[in-house]
Formats: structure tokens, C-alpha cells, sequence
């Protein structure tokens, strides 16, 4: 299991981001939203922590918008769990955010370390 | 997809389960576990209200959004209770005014008429404007001239108004008929209420007779018994049945009580009425045949007119330059109330804008106290869309409460508009409240609230240091003060110009009603006692005439009793009352070129001057021996002596009246013009014959020593106690005429004078708010003032020469602005402009309102309290 952090020492999800987490989250097959806060905070060390509050109201834009599906399933807690799968359109959407992230690294980080990109 | 309440409840209880499972698995306190398990979910019903507002659509966010801005509005306007009552007041006037003349301009000019396929109807007139006859009506020849030989007409349906006595129905009166061919009512396309209409079958001479009844007729006096149909009653000379009950329509051309065949009336069975080409008195009606178009039958109407015309030349004189016009009858119903009512339309039009200048002026000054928390809400991070929600939102309440109170206010608004517009269009007669009125207040509400919102100005982050973001006072700047009196001037301006024409109706109908007429007015009681067919010449009819006279001469209270042919104005609009003839005097020849003098012609019994208080001049008065077969003669007024006999002697002269046998008279003697025609009397051409020579008459004046209305029932009794069957009403002192007479006029000018009544109201208002808000912004600099020993009177006549310059300023613009408005309208209509003393009244009223309006925040100025003046800021 990861350290515990402070809350002070994990940082703040980056507006827009979290879409990103969630869409890539979801390739390694369905989950519910309990698993994907999970798997969020512990893919990232325990750095980035999603809270319910955000996290709820994000997958149910996502599947709005055509991106994931839901089904109900029994839990592993034994008790009835809404399950969220990515669709194709999720899954071009993915590779779309991919790249922009990519480029916005780059981009930030010309900025933030000009001699790291001369050399 | 769209989850319900309960499913999101299972989400967060599975989420809650899982989470509670690890932190049991963990080691943790199983209590203590579902606490953190809670803690660590957060605001439940925050998330789950999160989550629901995603499947929310877009506008209802924007709209729930903006009813919390609306109650935030509420309340704010609520701790602002005077701004928000005036602004509710004006914008309420200004909305109920537009509301209720559209709803008229609706009835009138918009709706279809009943009739079947109304826009098939077409109307067919003739005019002689050469000689001033608008509608000359058409004679039988004509008529049968256009049925043989136009082809895009189906059918003609014609239209004739002769006064009939009926009998066997209540009272006997005299009502007004409708005289019509068969195919009238299937010409126009009207069914019946009840029973049957005419048809072609009534047509002829040996037809019975039969009539329909109006619905109005039926409903208002007979109370809609549904007994009459089949009933027989004497109509004119005969008996008729009534066979049916017309569907409530419109009138046109006027408005009679029965409609019935030719039979009923002797005249329209008289060979004139057939042969004579001249005798003109038929309305004409036509229905497009099927294909044809209105064009193609205005075109083949005129084409033929002209080959009529030009066949039967002696019959249309040159000079008459007769004439035919064809319009569909929804058009023609229409027409004469066009202009008045956009001339209304134009005056709410700028009553609304008068009261949304106030209601702009009042936002505006209540934005700049607003200033402060808008700066902050706007540095808070509010954008300009927000912001100026929160302005509509205001502007909603305020709209929403103005529509909904002018909407009440438009009720009374519509009865008063509809019987002004009535004189120009019988339509407006059935004109109500519609739910239209309800929609275009909506409207009006919706733009008004609009452009509110738009009015003030809204921080700008790019300009920060305009705002007193720190103190939240009130800071005027000179635009936003600029703007204030602009609106001020502009509704004072507009105001001038409403005040200057309803001054100037008024002026015409004070003068009327102050113009000296030559009668006796308290104390005539006058009565319609229509003759029968056969007029006078019948002894039996002469006698009761007499002996109604004498008797009622003899009750007490009576002081004079006679008969004559002509109710002052209250028989000058009546068609065939009004004659006028041609005449000739002794000695005197007209000019090259020039026609023969015209003048009026009336009957009168002995003592009938004396009756109405007609002086009489020279000579003698008619007596009980200008009989039939005496001497012929007459009594003329005294323009006709002046302008005709040399020296204005014209006692014992003769005079040549042309009508069907010219006889010369003997004038026996000259009474003072008295203008029987129009209430503003003018010199006055009349030739009065004795009633018995004449053989016509039909009016009874008596003249009574105290209260005239308490004799309408004693004379009644007498009449009905000689003749049971012999008409008698329409009772009435000549004042009560000519209130009556002056009615439209008074309509005329209190509708104008109540919107400009409004458009003062406002004004002042408007005045007082820019001068209330300018003083209580100024509160610091009057305190300094007073503090550096400037005296409290300075101040009071300070803040009152400021009211005056806006009225100053104001009403020069409106008075130029409505000069150049008036030379534009009178390249296309004849506008009158407001004379001298109208003007000058409207100015001074709007200067005295000026200064009352000035002189609260006047004196509030000269009365702030120095030391917490200068503490206020």
C-alpha cells in the first residue's frame, strides 16, 4: 500500500485533467467510481487524490457526453455497484487528450526550464 | 441513460460500502470506520446535487439561475419600496395604454368580419366630390344597369335606410329599417340567429311582407325573446311577419333595428323610385363571382359606371364630377378609423416613452448607488453576463408587476378608446379585452425590462478606479448625470407636445360649449312625433296633432306648445332631414355663373319662435290662418333679408322656393339666424313655412316653466289618449341635445387629455426623481456649502432653477420638435396647430408642475444637517 501523505503535500488536479485520469483509468476494463479514486491515488504514489465531490459528477459528464457506459454489477463489498466501461468514442477521446497532454508538457515545460531545451 | 433519484442513491451507498470494506480490512474500528467512511465522502447532498445538475439542460440552469436572481430582486426592491412603486406606476400607465389601443387597432383594422369569405365582399360607392357628396348613393336604373351587365359580380345585394313606424312590438315608435332585395343577406354572407333571412322569393310587389330583426335590436330591447320569430306586426303602412333574427354583425352602412323587404316600404314600390334615374338612396353590395378577382371587378364596376354616365349625360352633371369607388367592405368599414387610430397609437407610443425615459432615469440613478456592490460582485469574479442578470432580473419584477397592473388598467382604457373609435368605425362598437391585450402588455414588458438592463453602465476591470469599490457610496459622475437630465428633458419635451393638443381640443370644445346659440335651451323640452306615411295632408292626422297641442298648452307648467320639422343638431346628422333648397328672391339676380342661393327649409307651427325664444325681428309670426289653400308664405332668417333684399327689406317681398311646383311666397316676417345645424352658431340662411302648407312637420317643443323632464309624462298621456298608435319619443331638453351633440368631442378631448394627464404625471415624477437623486448624491457638497456660510436659501433656489432649466430646456425642444412634426404632417393630413393660448397654457402647466416637482429635493437640499454631511463620507 502507498504512504500515507499530508494533505498538504498532494497537489491539486489540474482543471481538465481529471476526464483525462478517469478515460485512461478505465482502459484496463470496467470499474466502479470507488476502484477508480483507487486506482488514481495509487497509480500516482498517493500524489494526486480525487475527491467523491469531483470525481461522481465527472463520470456522469463523461457518460453524458458518450464517452463511457454504465452497467450494475454485485461489488466485491457483496452489494449492488454501478460499473463504468469506456466506449469507442471514449477510447478515440483518450488518445486525443494523450496528445494534447503531451504537448502541453512540452510546452510548460520549455517555458519553465528554457536552458534544459537549448542544450 | 439518465439516472433516477434512487440509482444515484445506490452509487453512493456502493461507493460508501466498498470504502467501509477496505478500512474494516485495514484494521479499523468498524463504528469508527463508517464515521470516516462519511467524512471522507463529503457533502452528500452537495455530490449528489452536483451530479444531477450534469443531466440538467442548459437553459434551466440559466433559469433557475436567474429566478434566485429574481427573488434576490424581490427582496432588494422591497427595501426600495418608493423607486419600485414609481417605476411600477409609470411603466403600468405606459403598458396599459398601448395595450388597450392596440387591442382596439386589433378589433378594428386586424379582425376578419364574420360575414362568409369576407374578402369576396366588396362595397360599391358613388361620389360626386365636384360638389362635395362623398356618397351619393345609387339609384334604381343604376343598379339594374350593373346586375344586366357585369360578369365578375355574382350577385348584388342592395341596401336602402328609411325611418318606418312599427307597431305591435312594445311601444309604437319609429325605427330605423333596413329596406333590401333578396339576395342581400346571401350577398353578404350573414346567417341568421334565429329563424330564416330574406331571400328572392320576398322580392316583388306581391310578396308579403316580412323582416328580420338585428341582433342587437333583439337583444337589447326585446331581451332576446325567442317568441317574435312568426310574430305579425304593422311595419309602415302594412302588416310584415317577423320571420327571423340576423347573427350579431356589423352594421353597414348604418345601423338599423329591423332589415325587410321592399313591400314594407310604399316608397320603394313608387314608379320614382323604379324609373328615376336621379332618385338616388341605395346602398350597393357585390360578391365576387367565383375566379374573378377583385381587380377584374373593380375594373369592369368602373367600366361600366363610365358607359352609364356617358349614355345618360343630362342625369351627372358635368360639375359634380361623379365618380365610382370599389373597396372590399372590410376595407371600407375600416378606412375612416385608420388615421385616428394611428394617431392614437402614436400618442401611447409616446406615452411609453415617456415612462420608459422614467422608468430608465429611476434604474439608472438607483445603478449609480449600486455602483459599489457591483464592483465588488464584479471583483469577486462575477462576469459581465452575471452582472447584468442580475440588472434583468430587477427589471423582470419591475416589468412583470407594471404589465400586470396595466394590464388591469387597460380594461376601463378599452371601453373608453372603443366608443372614441366608434365614431370613425362601427367595428369598434364590439370591440372587448382580448387576450391580446394580455400578450402585447407581455411584451411590451419583456422589452422594457430588456433595455433596462442595458441602460446603466457596468464596472469594467479595465477601468477599476471609476468605482468606489473601497467606501460603496455613491460617487455621481457628470455622464451618468448627463444621461439623468437627458431623460428628464426628453419626457418634458414629449409631454409639451401632448399638452399642446389636448389644450387644444379642449380650447375648441370650451368654445363650443360657451357659443351663444339663439335658443332658449333650459326650458325646451323637445320630442319626435314621427308623421305617418301619408303626412299631414290626412285631417284625421292634422287633428291630432292640434289637439295634442292645445291640450298640452293647457297643462300646468306649460307656457308654449308648437311643432316644426327640425330638432336642433339632433336631426342635422339624420339623412333627409336636413333639407336644403334652392331658392330666388324678388330683386335680386345672381352673379354670371353663379347658382341660385341655397337655403334650409323648415316647418313651424304658430308661437314657434316664441316657444324656442327666436326673436322675431320684423313682422309677424305664422298664425292658425297660414292654412293650406291661404296665401303662401314664409318667415326667413335674417342673413336672408340682409344678404338678398337691398337695404334688408324684405317684409312683403317675394320669395321663390324651386322645389316640385315653384310658388312665390310672401315673406311676413324675418326672425334672428339661428344655426339649427351646427352648436358654434354662424350666420344662417332658413326659410320657415307654415307646418300646414308644407304638410310636413314631426317635432313637438314645448316650453315649460320649471323642470322641463317632469311634463315627458303628462304629454305623453295626452298623445296616447288621442292616437294609441302615434310615436312619440326621444324626449329631451335642447340642452340635453347638445350635450348629446357635443359628446364625441368631449370623448375626443378627455382621451387626449387623459394621456396627456399621464404624460404630465410621469413627467413630474421623472422631474422630482432626477432632482431627489442629484440632491441626495450631493448631500457632502450642500454640507460644505452651508458649512462655509452659503445661506439655506441659496440652496432651495439652487436645486429649483435646476428643475426649471430641465423644463426650460424641455419645452423649447418639445415645441420646435412638434412644430417640425406638425409641417410634416400636414403634407399628408390636414393637422391643425395648437393655438397661441393652448400653447402657453401647456408650458405654463408643465413649469408650475416643474417647480412643485423641484421643490421636495429643493427643500431637502436646503436642509441638510451640516455636521453629518461632512461625517458621511
Amino acid at each position: 500500500m502507498a504512504r500515507d501523505l499530508g494533505d498538504n503535500e498532494r497537489l491539486d488536479l489540474l482543471q481538465g485533467t481529471l476526464d483525462m485520469l478517469i478515460l485512461r483509468t478505465l482502459q484496463w476494463g470496467p470499474q466502479h467510481g470507488h476502484g477508480i479514486g483507487q486506482a488514481i491515488q495509487a497509480q500516482s504514489d498517493d500524489m494526486l487524490k480525487v475527491e467523491t465531490g469531483s470525481l461522481y459528477p465527472a463520470l456522469h459528464r463523461l457518460v453524458k457526453r458518450g464517452w463511457l457506459k454504465w452497467e450494475w454489477d454485485v461489488s466485491e463489498a457483496n452489494q449492488r455497484a454501478k460499473y463504468y466501461r469506456l466506449t469507442a468514442a471514449g477510447k478515440a477521446q483518450l488518445s486525443r487528450e494523450k496528445n494534447r497532454w503531451s504537448q502541453l508538457v512540452v510546452a510548460i515545460g520549455r517555458i519553465m526550464n528554457p536552458s534544459a531545451n537549448e542544450k | 441513460m439518465r439516472p433516477d433519484h434512487d440509482e444515484l442513491d445506490d452509487e453512493i451507498r456502493g461507493h460508501l460500502a466498498l470504502d467501509l470494506k477496505q478500512r474494516i480490512e485495514r484494521g479499523e474500528d468498524p463504528a469508527a470506520a463508517r464515521l470516516a467512511a462519511l467524512r471522507q465522502f463529503g457533502n452528500l447532498a452537495l455530490t449528489r446535487d452536483s451530479i444531477e445538475a450534469v443531466w440538467r439542460p442548459g437553459w434551466l440552469e440559466t433559469a433557475s439561475a436567474l429566478a434566485h436572481d429574481m427573488r434576490i430582486a424581490f427582496r432588494s426592491l422591497m427595501r426600495a419600496k418608493g423607486v419600485a412603486a414609481t417605476v411600477v406606476v409609470t411603466l403600468a400607465l405606459g403598458i396599459g395604454a398601448n395595450a388597450a389601443i392596440f387591442s382596439v387597432v386589433r378589433g378594428v383594422l386586424l379582425r376578419p368580419l364574420v360575414n362568409r369569405d369576407e374578402d369576396r365582399l366588396i362595397y360599391i360607392r358613388q361620389s360626386a366630390p365636384g360638389v362635395g357628396n362623398e356618397n351619393m348613393t345609387f339609384s334604381m336604373p343604376e343598379v339594374d344597369d350593373f346586375k344586366s351587365r357585369i360578369k365578375t359580380v355574382a350577385a348584388f345585394g342592395d341596401f336602402s335606410t328609411v325611418p318606418l313606424t312599427l307597431v305591435g312590438m312594445g311601444e309604437p315608435r319609429t325605427v330605423q329599417a333596413g329596406v333590401v332585395n333578396g339576395s342581400f343577406f346571401d350577398v353578404m354572407g350573414l346567417r341568421p340567429a334565429l329563424g330564416r333571412l330574406l331571400t328572392t322569393r320576398d322580392d316583388g310587389k306581391s310578396a308579403a311582407g316580412v323582416a328580420v330583426l338585428t341582433y342587437r335590436f333583439w337583444a337589447t330591447t326585446l331581451n332576446s325573446d325567442p317568441t317574435v320569430v312568426g310574430r305579425t306586426v304593422r311595419l309602415g303602412p302594412g302588416p310584415a311577419t317577423i320571420v327571423g333574427v340576423l347573427e350579431p354583425s356589423i352594421p353597414y352602412p348604418t345601423e338599423t333595428e329591423v332589415i325587410a323587404n321592399m313591400v314594407t316600404s310604399p316608397h320603394h314600390l313608387g314608379a320614382t323610385m323604379e324609373k328615376s334615374r336621379t332618385h338616388r338612396m341605395t346602398e350597393l353590395f357585390g360578391r365576387l363571382a367565383p375566379g374573378a378577382t377583385f381587380e377584374q371587378a373593380r375594373a369592369e364596376l368602373a367600366a361600366t359606371h363610365a358607359a352609364f354616365v356617358h349614355e345618360n349625360a343630362k342625369d351627372y352633371p358635368t360639375r359634380g364630377k361623379v365618380e365610382l369607388t370599389v373597396s372590399k367592405l372590410r376595407d371600407q368599414i375600416a378606412a375612416p378609423a385608420r388615421t385616428v387610430l394611428i394617431l392614437l397609437l402614436i400618442t401611447a407610443a409616446i406615452v411609453f416613452v415617456i415612462a420608459c425615459a422614467n422608468v430608465a432615469n429611476l434604474i439608472l440613478a438607483r445603478s449609480v448607488r449600486r455602483e459599489g456592490e457591483l464592483a465588488v460582485r464584479a471583483a469577486l469574479g462575477a462576469g459581465s453576463g452575471a452582472l447584468r442578470r442580475t440588472l434583468l432580473a430587477e427589471g423582470l419584477v419591475l416589468c412583470g408587476a407594471g404589465a400586470a397592473l396595466g394590464v388591469l388598467f387597460a380594461q376601463p382604457l378599452v371601453a373608453v378608446v372603443a366608443r372614441y373609435a366608434a365614431r370613425f368605425s362601427i367595428r369598434a362598437l364590439e370591440v372587448t379585452v382580448d387576450s391580446s391585450v394580455v400578450w402585447v402588455g407581455a411584451a411590451l414588458a419583456l422589452a422594457a425590462a430588456v433595455l433596462l438592463a442595458y441602460v446603466p453602465r457596468l464596472p469594467s476591470t479595465s477601468a477599476p478606479s471609476g468605482f468606489g469599490l473601497s467606501s460603496g457610496s455613491v460617487r455621481i459622475t457628470p455622464g451618468t448625470s448627463r444621461r439623468l437630465r437627458m431623460f428628464a428633458t426628453t419626457q418634458i419635451a414629449f409631454s409639451f407636445v401632448l399638452l399642446a393638443g389636448a389644450g387644444m381640443l379642449l380650447t375648441t370644445l370650451v368654445a363650443r360649449q360657451a357659443a351663444n346659440t339663439t335658443y332658449d335651451l333650459r326650458h325646451v323640452l323637445v320630442f319626435d312625433m314621427p308623421m305617418p306615411a301619408t303626412g299631414l295632408s290626412d285631417p284625421k292626422v292634422l287633428g291630432v296633432y292640434e289637439e295634442s297641442a292645445r291640450r298640452i298648452g293647457q297643462l300646468p307648467g306649460v307656457e308654449a306648445v308648437a311643432t316644426g320639422s327640425f330638432v336642433p343638431w339632433r336631426d342635422a346628422g339624420d339623412r333627409g332631414s336636413g333639407i336644403n333648397v334652392r331658392f330666388t328672391a324678388e330683386g335680386y339676380t345672381p352673379a354670371d355663373g353663379e347658382e341660385n342661393p341655397r337655403a334650409r327649409l323648415r316647418t313651424a307651427s304658430p308661437r314657434f319662435f316664441s316657444t324656442l325664444s327666436v326673436p322675431l325681428i320684423a313682422g309677424r309670426d305664422f298664425t292658425d290662418e297660414d292654412r293650406r289653400g291661404g296665401e303662401l308664405v314664409v318667415i326667413v332668417s335674417q342673413s336672408i333679408a340682409q344678404r338678398f333684399f337691398p337695404g334688408g327689406e324684405a317684409l312683403n317681398h317675394h320669395l321663390n322656393v324651386l322645389m316640385s311646383q315653384p310658388l312665390p311666397r310672401r315673406i311676413v316676417g324675418i326672425v334672428a339666424d339661428a344655426d339649427d345645424e351646427n352648436v358654434a352658431g354662424g350666420p344662417t340662411l332658413t326659410i320657415y313655412h307654415p307646418i300646414q302648407q308644407m304638410g310636413f312637420g314631426g317635432r313637438l317643443f314645448v316650453r315649460a316653466a320649471g323642470d322641463p323632464h317632469l311634463l315627458v309624462t303628462p304629454v305623453t298621456r295626452i298623445v296616447r289618449a288621442l292616437a294609441a298608435d302615434q310615436p312619440l319619443e326621444r324626449a329631451a331638453t335642447l340642452e340635453d341635445v347638445r350635450a348629446e351633440v357635443l359628446s364625441p368631442e368631449r370623448v375626443n378631448a378627455f382621451v387626449f387629455s387623459g394621456f396627456a394627464g399621464i404624460a404630465l404625471l410621469i413627467a413630474v415624477v421623472g422631474v422630482a426623481g432626477v432632482l431627489a437623486f442629484s440632491v441626495s448624491a450631493r448631500t457632502r457638497e450642500f454640507g460644505m456649502r452651508l458649512a462655509v456660510g452659503c445661506a439655506p436659501r441659496d440652496l432651495l433656489t439652487r436645486v429649483l432653477s435646476e428643475g426649471a432649466t430641465i423644463a426650460v430646456v424641455g419645452i423649447a425642444t418639445g415645441a420646435i420638435g412638434g412644430y417640425a412634426l406638425a409641417r410634416v404632417a400636414r403634407m399628408f393630413a390636414s393637422v391643425q396647430l395648437p393655438s397661441a393660448v393652448a400653447v402657453t397654457s401647456a408650458a405654463l402647466v408643465l413649469m408650475a408642475a416643474a417647480a412643485a416637482a423641484s421643490l421636495m429635493p429643493a427643500l431637502r437640499a436646503s436642509r441638510v444637517d451640516v455636521m453629518e454631511a461632512l461625517r458621511s463620507e
